[in-house]
């Protein structure tokens, strides 16, 4: 469970994370696409010190990159409450906000935080690569302090 | 049509279209048609898709077979009645790829096929409702109830229509 | 107390682990040896043929984009095939040049992205960069043309194609075409014929052409163990008989023959793209289509050469304005199960994300 303060996570061992946010290796579903050129060498994000970690105990940023069915959404609540604090959870694409293009189907997750909490969502369908970077500025600016987290159904 | 496969489905009235054959041949028979078509060529089973009639009260299931000499297809037709669906299995005649899609096709429509060894849920953790694929299983109602909640502002149009 | 042997246990290769896409695997080991292995989809499984049931067919060909996340065009393609047929539309010459270079084009960005794949789950993350930047050239293609970077909102619809291909473009695909034609040999230093490379491939997880056709295999894992079935030669649609391609074969069926057909695979994309280039006459790019237009009676069956084996699609029409029933076959669906389960037996614990990875797959158009 979470159990870290506004505070806590804006603490100043929190503000070493901006030197490097390591990104938990949930590569799940249609943001998948879109991800990789993230992680590849056009869109490079290891000079920003973010690599793609394979344990969740290592990770600091969990992307939750397109729809979640209703089996890998307990996976995914599971690896949410392994991770250490302070985290922040990204929600890429219009399917963690409202259901998306599945809105209509029978096994996937229309409302993610539902489920876990999230902080941040980023529109599109899937979210361009310069979008996902938009959005790791806005997590640090987080850590610093600057803005507040969405946090909700905390 | 090659003359052997024709011999064998005269008597079903098949279709011919382009280089694909469509037959429809009734639930006794089917056994017999699947082996002796395994033995003229053709050994790659594609998929057996099943389609729910509820007017006519059948399910019916199709095996689309494809034969790697002759490059042809034949499309077999099965009907078996709705409120007792068994039938067959076909794990004998084409192996792994028949014993999966049958697996599909019982999670989906509740087919069961007699002689098949592992029929457990392929897709669906802990599904409660009715095979989903069935016309009378009415999705958007269970959508609605299981995943939207009426007191969510962005949630009211989904309970409109 | 004496310590007696260990029984075996199983342990999950699971969606979480670095060498694994959204797929999980029970394996049943006995220390570092794998018995038995037993296939657990439905991560990804979204209802696609239900959700066909409630959109007309040009919305529906905008999700069939997603069905296979890497080779997006290709089930917009057959798709588009399976409705034209049922609602008996002819396509005019020029779309179907149109679709032929677009077809290739995913072809070969979608083998370049399973060998990055491939090698980062395998320990080579130089070549994961390097594909994927070659793969990034045809995804600017792709912008080009439809519009959308991996999704092309529905670019190849029944009718034809959704607008002409801008000026100058065949230039530049002609131009990309070549490049990436020039450089694959640099995946060979890094990758084929690397030692470490082929050391941990050859000989692994055979698979013979008998037990390849009885469990449902196709595409470049089915070819490698000899069986010689390309669906663009041996049933061909759009303009495939006139153009000039060679299928390719190898005979061992091991994991490194499984790759070499993939390499040797884009090297005739590239050829058959240039051709299509080539010989693309002038001329109107789609026949309209409304949008509400009534699905006929009657059903059909058709199926195309995807990146990853034989990918068929089965319409069902009633006469009214959505399809009654629409149902894929994604070509992973017999890959990822029962082959999969056949070829992890016997295998050592630190290869299996080598055998995983050497069949090319996508557990999205599995679960569909």
């Amino acid at each position: 469970m979470n159990t870290a303060t506004e505070e806590q996570r804006t603490h100043k061992a929190a503000k070493r994370l901006i030197r490097a946010l390591w990104v938990f290796n949930w590569f799940n579903s249609c943001g998948f696409t879109e991800l990789l050129p993230v992680v590849a060498s056009r869109f490079d994000m290891e000079r920003f010190g973010m690599i793609v970690v394979g344990s969740p105990r290592h990770a600091d940023v969990l992307f939750v990159a397109g729809y979640q069915t209703f089996k890998s959404a307990k996976y995914l609540r599971r690896i949410y409450e392994q991770m250490p604090d302070p985290k922040f959870v990204v929600a890429l694409g219009s399917c963690p906000f409202s259901g998306g293009m599945y809105w209509d189907s029978y096994n996937t997750i229309k409302h993610l935080d539902e489920y876990i909490p999230v902080d941040l969502y980023i529109p599109g369908c899937p979210p361009r690569p310069e979008a996902i970077f938009h959005a790791v500025g806005l997590v640090m600016e987080m850590i610093e302090g600057k803005r507040k987290g969405g946090r909700s159904g905390d | 049509m090659v003359t052997e496969i024709s011999k064998l489905l005269e008597p079903f009235a098949p279709r011919e279209e382009g280089n694909a054959v469509w037959v429809r041949e009734p639930l006794e028979e089917a056994p017999r048609i699947w082996q002796e078509l395994r033995e003229l060529g053709y050994d790659y089973l594609a998929a057996i898709s099943g389609v729910d009639w509820p007017n006519r009260g059948v399910i019916e299931l199709v095996y689309h077979l494809w034969s790697l000499q002759e490059k042809s297809f034949v499309h077999l037709k099965v009907e078996v009645p709705r409120d007792q669906p068994r039938l067959p299995s076909a794990c004998h005649i084409w192996g792994g790829s028949a014993a999966v899609n049958e697996r599909e096709v019982h999670e989906m429509f509740g087919v069961e096929f007699q002689d098949n060894p592992d029929l457990s849920p392929l897709f669906l953790e802990d599904w409660e409702g009715p095979p989903p694929f069935r016309k009378d299983f009415d999705w958007r109602a269970y959508v609605r109830e299981k995943y939207y909640c009426e007191d969510r502002e962005e949630d009211r149009g989904y309970y409109k229509g | 107390m004496a310590i007696t042997r260990a029984e075996t246990y199983v342990i999950p290769f699971g969606p979480a682990h670095p060498g694994s896409g959204n797929f999980r695997v029970w394996l049943t080991v006995d220390g570092e040896r794998v018995i038995e292995a037993r296939a657990d989809p439905g991560f990804l499984h979204r209802g696609f043929e239900k959700l066909m049931e409630y959109r007309t067919l040009l919305q529906a060909s905008v999700l069939t984009d997603r069905i296979a996340v890497f080779e997006p065009l290709n089930w917009n393609l057959v798709f588009a095939l399976a409705a034209e047929k049922l609602q008996g539309i002819e396509v005019p010459e020029r779309a179907k040049y149109i679709r032929v270079l677009l077809a290739e084009l995913t072809r070969i960005q979608s083998h370049l992205l399973w060998f990055g794949a491939a090698g980062i789950a395998m320990g080579f993350d130089t070549v994961f960069k390097v594909a994927l930047t070659y793969r990034e050239e045809i995804l600017r293609v792709f912008e080009e043309a439809t519009g959308g970077r991996v999704y092309p909102t529905g670019y190849i619809r029944p009718g034809g194609v959704r607008w002409d291909l801008p000026e100058g473009f065949l230039e530049r695909a002609e131009g990309v075409l070549r490049h990436i034609e020039y450089h694959l040999s640099d995946l060979n230093d890094l990758f084929f014929e690397n030692p470490s490379f082929v050391a941990r491939t050859k000989g692994l997880a055979v698979l013979s052409p008998e037990e390849g056709i009885r469990l449902g295999a196709s595409g470049p894992a089915l070819r490698a163990s000899g069986v010689p079935y390309d669906v663009r030669a041996d049933d061909p649609y759009l303009v495939y008989d006139r153009l000039e391609f060679q299928v390719i074969t190898r005979r061992e069926g091991d994991a490194l023959a499984r790759f070499l057909v993939g390499r040797d695979e884009v090297l005739e994309s590239v050829k058959i793209g240039i051709q299509a280039i080539r010989d693309m006459p002038e001329g109107e790019h789609a026949v309209k289509v409304g949008p509400f237009a009534k699905v006929k009676e009657g059903e059909a069956y058709v199926h195309i050469e995807a990146a990853r084996g034989d990918a068929g699609c089965y319409i069902v029409g009633t006469g009214g304005r959505t399809p009654y029933r629409v149902k894929f076959r994604g070509p992973s669906f017999t890959l990822l199960i029962p082959v999969l389960e056949h070829l992890l037996q016997g295998v050592e614990i630190a290869d299996v994300p080598v055998v995983y990875w050497s069949l090319n797959h996508c557990p999205a158009d599995m679960d569909r």
